[in-house]
């Protein structure tokens, strides 16, 4: 089945970023392997220790390919106003960040993109 | 009577009422209209989150100076066999033996700030006590002791007294055990390890954090740093439990 990758980030804007990963490393994920995935999301756990969004990615066959996103903590993101609400099912968003070191269909999030275009923000709130 | 009373008391208790309000509100609003004073140097309290200076944001989420520490031999052999998620020599969450990520034990001090979440001061007559957001992680600094017990049981967090130096709290620890890292790329210490640590706001909304670690057994001269913190007037300590992460060391294999 073809993912539906749609766009290749500069290595950089990942390099940059340096120790974002909240409670442990990123062995996991490739940090030169820049993913972006759009679909519709079919769950949202605001959970510890990492917030989790699961989406289904049409492929150009049509075929549906399911991906897995791990952001931050919820702590951090309801500091900057998240809620168990704030990402709905059904709706579609883009997701952007690192890629499984796996292959698998796994994305460490750095930026999300909602149905209107808008980016949503992740918050800065100090260095923790 | 009775009657002709109660309806002329009512609307007098509905206006001192009224009044009240108004002139709480009234000094509510003449209080913000007030900028805030500055802080006293001795007031510690409130929640802080770490926030450092651009030059150390490359390290500081995971250790606590740019360059290594100055290591002994027993040190640098303890160090190489460890296996930590965070930092340059990273293992996947099935891999590390990080003692915080496999095992959910206390972070220790000082690594208990690299932790990344906020956390709170709270100034008693007898003791300060610092509340890590971090898996309810609580320290107690007592201030009503002039030295550290005898013979005491080692412990994660080690054992806390606390004195003011002019404007600087000055904490002193000691009582580990041996099985914490001093910070989340793997650097070990022994029940030598001694710590001091130098609170000193600098002003409203920054407090200053040196950091001195000495242990005889692990490192050839005191490992020193400074941490920055900023105040966040309108965050509250939220819960975090580590034993949640358990569900996440197979999510990443």
């Amino acid at each position: 089945m073809k993912t539906r990758v749609l766009a290749l980030l500069a290595i950089a804007v990942l390099a940059v970023t340096g120790t974002a990963f909240a409670h442990h490393g990123a062995a996991a994920y490739d940090m030169a392997k820049a993913v972006t995935v759009k679909g519709v999301v079919t769950d949202f756990q605001f959970i510890n220790p990492h917030v989790l969004i699961t989406i289904d990615v049409k492929g150009d066959d049509g075929s549906v390919q399911k991906w897995q996103g791990e952001l931050t903590s919820p702590n951090h993101l309801a500091r900057a106003g998240w809620t168990k609400s704030t990402i709905k099912v059904g709706e579609t968003i883009t997701l952007m960040g690192a890629g499984a070191k796996s292959g698998s269909s796994t994305i460490w999030i750095r930026k999300i993109v909602g149905a209107n275009g808008e980016p949503v923000s992740l918050g800065g709130g100090g260095d923790n | 009577m009775r009657a002709s009373l109660k309806v002329s008391v009512f609307p007098l208790v509905g206006l001192l009422a009224c009044a009240l309000i108004l002139g709480a509100q009234s000094s509510k609003q003449d209080a913000a209209k007030v900028p805030s004073a500055p802080a006293s140097p001795h007031d510690l309290s409130g929640v802080w989150t770490m926030h450092a200076p651009a030059s150390a944001r490359g390290y500081i989420g995971d250790t606590f100076t740019k360059d290594e520490p100055a290591m002994t031999p027993w040190g640098e052999e303890q160090y190489k066999a460890t296996k930590p998620s965070n930092g340059p020599r990273t293992h996947t969450l099935d891999t590390t033996d990080d003692p915080v990520l496999r095992s959910c034990l206390p972070p220790g001090v000082p690594r208990i700030y690299l932790q990344p979440f906020p956390l709170q001061i709270v100034q008693t007559p007898n003791e300060v006590i610092i509340l890590y957001e971090y898996d309810h992680t609580v320290r107690h600094i007592y201030t009503d002791l002039q030295k550290h017990p005898d013979d005491l049981t080692p412990t994660y967090m080690g054992h806390s007294i606390g004195h003011w130096e002019g404007d600087k709290f000055v904490v002193d620890t000691t009582g580990f055990n041996d099985s914490t890292w001093l910070d989340r790329t793997g650097h070990r210490h022994s029940d030598q390890l001694h710590v001091v640590e130098r609170f000193q706001r600098t002003d409203r909304d920054t407090l200053q954090v040196d950091i001195s670690m000495d242990d005889s057994k692990a490192l050839a001269k005191p490992w020193v740093s400074q941490l920055a913190f900023q105040l966040k007037p309108d965050w509250k300590i939220m819960e975090q439990n580590c034993a949640d992460n358990g569900s996440f060391a197979n999510f990443e294999k």
